[in-house]
């Protein structure tokens, strides 16, 4: 239809109408053929868990017994790395994986392992695996895709989504023997329980008020930072390790307590140096014997390219665009292997890798489609990324995603616009591929050119939910708030990127030296920018000041109680501050410990040679070697539930007295008089089965539902919002992490709103027991935004986003929206709306309900499909029920 | 001021009725009545009842409704359906069974605005809209109010408030130009050139439409018109009718046209005002239909824009 595009152009232009846009939307290339048939592999494939690394780690350990933790560390995971079996698949071009499977993971049962040892030391006294944690049980693992939910045949079903073969049971078994008593989970529970009020924490654990421990994910939410491998390669490395132990082994300096260890520090990355470098090695051997042996002509030139490819990697700093995106992707595994992890973000490759790419492109070494080719295949490579944990954190957090983030846009080391022309190929490539991950994040801001900023629209149009939108001057004001008392500069704020979905990190500059010139290129300088209180269910509080502190739904105490006649709406809020406060303190107590117990006794190793600061200190992580160290933070779960709830409360109870406390708690309790999700089966917050209570309630009911709720820009909802959002910011930062640093909030749901939800009772709001949690932090609960998107932009901004890490607004928009040329136009501006109106994030589900709806009823026929849940997408059929439920309900726009 | 408009809906990010993301103004009364219409709770010009059957959890058991209405308008069937007397909810104006329904099946779908009230709302709105956008006022039939509307419009030229209209042009032409004078942007539908093919289809005679877009074309009017036509198999999806648009087009100087696909979202509306709707089985046109139709405006120098796909 291109010449009807053209001539109705003419017809306009020949009578003076300005046209602003195209008509016809560019037609999207389909993704290389290597592209296809590896797709086509990975689809699959498993979801495996392999004892190969384990082995390798306890083994190298025992052998160091006796040595610094952190030398044993390093020698453990670099020497385990050195002993993972290649595997390279015909039309590779990148290569490597996390173990030698292509959705490969292992257990790290010097870490935790009660979750799994239970469950393998039962398969071999051929006895019934014994109950799940609460969290686990409460939480929903997609059945679909990848995922090994069942034992068959000749492999066995780990933690609901994992497969291992049987052989590997015994070995798992063996090597966790080791760690029995002695994993980080065991010592810092020792520790824990030196405090008075342990059990409190236990307590909340198992009623789901707070979610998991720091241990289950101690590493993650945080941005890699390539500079140091990219500008001198690994054996360069290895030679100024040498260098630095000369002059620095042996000096304290000014340093009583730290300045020792920088000589070891030192001595540590060699060893690290030298592990990546033969685990590099290893695959170049391989694609030779693979070369030696493939008659295919085409095959061979391929094997040969990959093997002068990963010789270079193994020892030279990258002298293509090719070598740099290989060595990036090593180094990436190389940290994630080092501990259960997500949200390990990728940063902002685009620029990193710019200098790489230009020369290549200046020197026709290639092509732009060459590296649209490379990055299709670098996001089968990333979505390959699996992390291996209990059903709670990756069925319940995670739905199994690792959230591998990589970031465009933003702001440059000189303030101008620092989108390359390769970010342009990033989303052109994300746009032909169509994977998970990585997903996109634009780093908003004004400057940023019109085309790329239009492109981004064009990719979020294909309903993959990505490229998310961040607002770059909201972040960098969060940036200066907390990190100023550490010396941040502007300039350093302008480096930041998310770590994982939505955390905000903290980044700084470094000058890469390629191509003759010196290029600032953007990097993580902070450690985990989590690891503080994990999801606090805020509508759970809220429902246990009500109930004196008893958990209704399994007739166990977790609050002390208040015994406190609540005769006043203040008098609710206090209440609620005060069981914040009991979980807060404990909470944050045993999270320092988990998360200093594992740097004392496993510090990060890889990491610490990818993270701005170390390097140059001469400190790993655990040491404060980054050049940030206040990233610690406290997660929040179904922020609006709460806040409507608490409209309803005040509306209802406290302003028209239309009931009493006591009966809206009898409502609560008797579920408006519904079956609840866990009779049903059904977790939308849609569906709603009556019992023969039903009229005895059926009043009450439609008035929590009819009271105000937030999104509407309605000040009676949302003033409430404001009121929590500026209490937060004010109390957070009295909690003091394991860096001794201030905590802030931040707001992602992950998929906790889902288990979090299936604990809490019918709440105030109307929403039924077991169902969901609103999703988001600012998005409006489903079915309740009455007044369309603008009005829900209106109560999202009633505060300032800066005060926080983030804020999240997932907002769905049925495709005929925004059809067209036009369309991506309408859909950039309502964008930059939000931004202007100080949004921090922003991000669309593009995807008619229809079409889940069908999905869930025939997941076989949608493998493909994919849908952003909260600051990632992930395939249809690898998500958990009640969060399927959730995102088919949200509101959409344009839906008549 | 004191003027006072029935409105059913107040649209955000509306994208499909004028330049840029607007915000869309939903005014009640229509005289016209189409038979395939997509908005008939525009058609009463009045506060009334809309029963959504595709939201009521009667399956699940929920009778929130029961002994509510004082005029025992509900009834169930033996299903637990609730089966509403249409006569005489279309006379309710208490509305006692939407407060009771938590589903929003049953709700009242039409509001009353001030002009201060609207304009409130529009200027909220004005901050997401982009340098195009603006507000439409649509319905229904937006020039059944044409004094609140001109008093609307005149707000907006001071705010400096893009406008556009969706009418049917079926109006008094001195209501029609007093208040398209004073609008940046206007749809207005041809829906079919056959004087008594349109009276059939809508009720009513095209004569006085096609009359006052001529007067406007005479008129000073500066704004840009671009005529539309919900195309619907069997009833103006011929050649013929198309090159008697072109004809009428051509006199007139008149260069934009949109083609609008028929579809059958407003169909469940029609059963949740107790209407049957007579075109749930036909007046489908495909795409490809679509696209031969704008050929043939195209050859004739007339830009031809089909459904969403258009230039603003």
């Amino acid at each position: 239809m291109k010449s009807n595009a053209k001539k109705v152009e003419d017809i306009l232009k020949a009578r003076g109408v300005e046209i602003n846009e195209d008509i016809i939307e560019y037609k999207i290339p389909e993704a290389h053929e290597s592209f296809q048939k590896l797709i086509a592999i990975y689809y699959g494939m498993k979801v495996t868990a392999d004892m190969e690394a384990p082995y390798w780690f306890n083994r190298i350990w025992w052998e160091n017994d006796g040595d610094l933790n952190q030398m044993k560390r390093a020698k453990a995971v670099a020497g385990s790395y050195a002993h993972i079996t290649p595997t390279i698949l015909p039309w590779e071009k990148l290569v490597m994986s996390k173990t030698t499977h292509m959705r490969g993971a292992f257990p790290f049962p010097w870490v935790c392992g009660s979750f799994f040892n239970a469950q393998a030391q039962a398969f071999m006294d051929e006895v019934d695996a014994p109950p799940l944690s609460e969290a686990d049980a409460v939480s929903q693992v997609g059945t679909g895709g990848g995922n090994v939910t069942k034992s068959y045949g000749e492999i066995i079903s780990i933690a609901q989504k994992f497969g291992v073969r049987k052989e590997d049971i015994p070995v798992l078994v063996k090597v966790s023997k080791y760690w029995e008593g002695i994993a980080i989970e065991d010592i810092s529970k020792k520790y824990g329980k030196y405090l008075k009020n342990y059990d409190q924490y236990q307590r909340e654990m198992d009623a789901v008020v707070i979610m998991f421990d720091s241990w289950a994910i101690p590493q993650g939410r945080e941005v890699m930072n390539y500079y140091v491998p990219l500008q001198y390669g690994f054996d360069k490395i290895q030679e100024l390790c040498d260098e630095k132990m000369q002059t620095l082994m042996g000096e304290a300096g000014e340093d009583g307590v730290l300045g020792m260890s920088r000589g070891y520090y030192y001595a540590c990355m060699k060893e690290v140096a030298k592990g990546l470098s033969q685990w590099a090695q290893n695959y170049a051997d391989k694609a030779r014997d693979l070369a030696s042996r493939e008659p295919d002509e085409a095959f061979k030139k391929n094997y040969m390219e990959i093997a002068k490819m990963m010789d270079n990697v193994a020892h030279k700093a990258p002298a293509s665009f090719r070598e740099a995106l290989q060595m990036t992707y090593l180094c990436h595994l190389g940290v994630v292997n080092e501990d259960p992890q997500s949200g390990q973000s990728i940063g902002r490759l685009g620029q990193v890798l710019q200098p790489f790419y230009e020369k290549d492109i200046a020197d026709g070494v290639c092509t732009d489609e060459d590296v649209i080719e490379l990055l299709e295949l670098y996001r089968i490579k990333i979505t390959a990324i699996e992390c291996f944990a209990s059903s709670g954190v990756t069925g319940g957090v995670l739905s199994g995603n690792t959230f591998n983030n990589l970031g465009i846009g933003g702001r440059g080391h000189d303030g101008l616009s620092a989108a390359t022309p390769l970010e342009y190929l990033i989303i052109e490539a994300a746009m032909r591929a169509h994977t998970p991950q990585p997903t996109l994040s634009v780093l908003y801001d004004e400057k940023l050119p019109d085309a790329f900023l239009m492109k981004a629209a064009m990719c979020i149009k294909l309903g993959m939910g990505f490229p998310a939108f961040m607002n770059a001057r909201v972040s960098e004001e969060f940036m200066l708030r907390q990190y100023g008392e550490e010396g941040m500069t502007v300039t350093d704020a302008r480096a930041w990127m998310l770590g994982g979905c939505l955390e905000n990190s903290p980044g700084s500059w470094s000058p890469l030296e390629y191509n003759g010139k010196v290029t600032w290129i953007p990097g993580g300088a902070g450690p985990t920018a989590g690891t503080g209180i994990h999801f606090t269910g805020l509508p759970k509080v809220l429902e246990l000041v009500l109930t004196n502190g008893v958990d209704a739904r399994t007739d166990k105490m977790v609050f002390p109680p208040h015994n406190e006649k609540i005769d006043s709406f203040e008098k609710l809020l206090e209440l609620w501050k005060r069981y914040l406060d009991i979980s807060n303190d404990i909470a944050n107590k045993v999270n320092n410990i988990q998360m200093d117990i594992w740097r004392k006794l496993t510090p990060p190793t890889v990491n610490s040679l990818l993270k701005k600061g170390c390097w140059e200190k001469g400190q790993t992580i655990a040491d404060c070697g980054a050049l940030y160290n206040g990233t610690i933070n406290f997660e929040s779960c179904g922020t609006i539930t709460f806040i409507n709830s608490l409209a309803a409360i005040k509306k209802l109870v406290f302003e028209e007295k239309k009931y009493t406390l006591e009966e809206m708690k009898d409502a609560m309790l008797n579920n408006f008089g519904f079956k609840t999700a866990y009779e049903t089966g059904v977790f939308s917050p849609d569906f709603r089965e009556a019992t023969e209570d039903a009229p005895k309630y059926a009043k009450i009911f439609a008035d929590c539902i009819n009271a105000p709720k937030y999104g509407n820009a309605n000040p009676e909802a949302d003033s409430l919002l404001k009121w929590y959002e500026d209490y937060m910011a004010e109390i957070l930062p009295k909690l003091r992490s394991y860096y001794g640093r201030p905590e802030y909030m931040c707001q992602i749901s992950v998929s906790t709103h889902g288990p979090q939800g299936f604990v809490t009772l019918a709440t105030a709001d109307g929403r039924l027991a077991g169902t969901t949690y609103s999703d988001g932090s600012v998005s409006a609960a489903a079915g309740t935004d009455r007044n369309g998107v603008y009005a829900v932009f209106e109560s999202a901004t009633v505060y300032d986003h800066s005060m926080e890490q983030n804020s999240q607004m997932n907002l769905k928009i049925h495709p005929s929206a925004v059809k067209g040329q036009t369309g991506t136009r309408k859909l950039l501006n309502l964008i930059q709306a939000y931004m202007r109106k100080g949004g921090f994030h922003v991000q669309f589900n593009i995807v008619g309900s229809d079409t889940l709806r069908e999905a869930q009823k025939n997941i076989d026929a949608h493998r493909d499909l994919m849908v952003r849940v909260a600051g990632f997408t992930q395939y249809w059929c690898e998500i958990g029920k009640a969060i399927q439920d959730e995102v088919i309900y949200r509101t959409e726009y344009d839906e008549v | 001021m004191s003027e006072k408009a029935l409105l059913f809906d107040i649209q955000s990010f509306s994208t499909h009725d004028g330049p840029g993301g607007r915000t869309n103004v939903f005014f009640v009364g229509c005289p016209l009545q189409c038979r395939w219409c997509a908005n008939p709770e525009s058609w009463l010009r009045k506060k009334h009842l809309m029963y959504a059957q595709t939201v009521c959890k009667y399956e699940q058991g929920c009778r929130a409704c029961r002994n509510v209405c004082p005029y025992g308008s509900i009834t169930f069937e033996e299903s637990g359906k609730p089966v509403l007397d249409w006569k005489i909810c279309n006379k309710c104006y208490t509305f006692e069974c939407v407060e009771v329904c938590p589903n929003r099946s049953l709700k009242q779908c039409v509001k009353e605005y001030t002009v201060p009230e609207l304009m409130s709302t529009i200027r909220k709105h004005s901050f997401y809209w982009d340098e195009n956008g603006g507000v439409t006022f649509s319905g229904g039939e937006p020039l059944l109010s044409h004094d609140f509307l001109a008093n609307v419009l005149h707000e907006c030229q001071k705010s400096g408030i893009h406008t556009a209209i969706e009418t049917s042009g079926y109006a008094k032409e001195e209501d029609f130009l007093q208040v398209l004078t004073e609008v940046n942007f206007a749809f207005i539908d041809v829906k079919n050139m056959d004087p008594e093919a349109h009276k059939w289809g809508t009720g009513v005679s095209n004569a006085p439409i096609l009359s006052n877009i001529e007067a406007l074309t005479k008129s000073s009017w500066k704004g840009r018109l671009v005529l539309r036509q919900p195309t619907i198999g069997g009833f103006n999806d011929s050649k013929e009718n198309a090159l008697k648009v072109i004809e009428f087009m051509k006199r007139l100087d008149l260069y934009e046209i949109n083609l609008l696909k028929f579809h059958r979202l407003g169909g469940t509306k029609w059963e949740q005002l107790g209407k049957k709707y007579e075109y749930s089985d036909h007046g489908d046109v495909s795409l490809e239909e679509l696209e031969e139709l704008q050929q043939i405006y195209l050859q004739n120098d007339i830009a031809c824009y089909v459904a969403e796909e258009t230039p603003f």
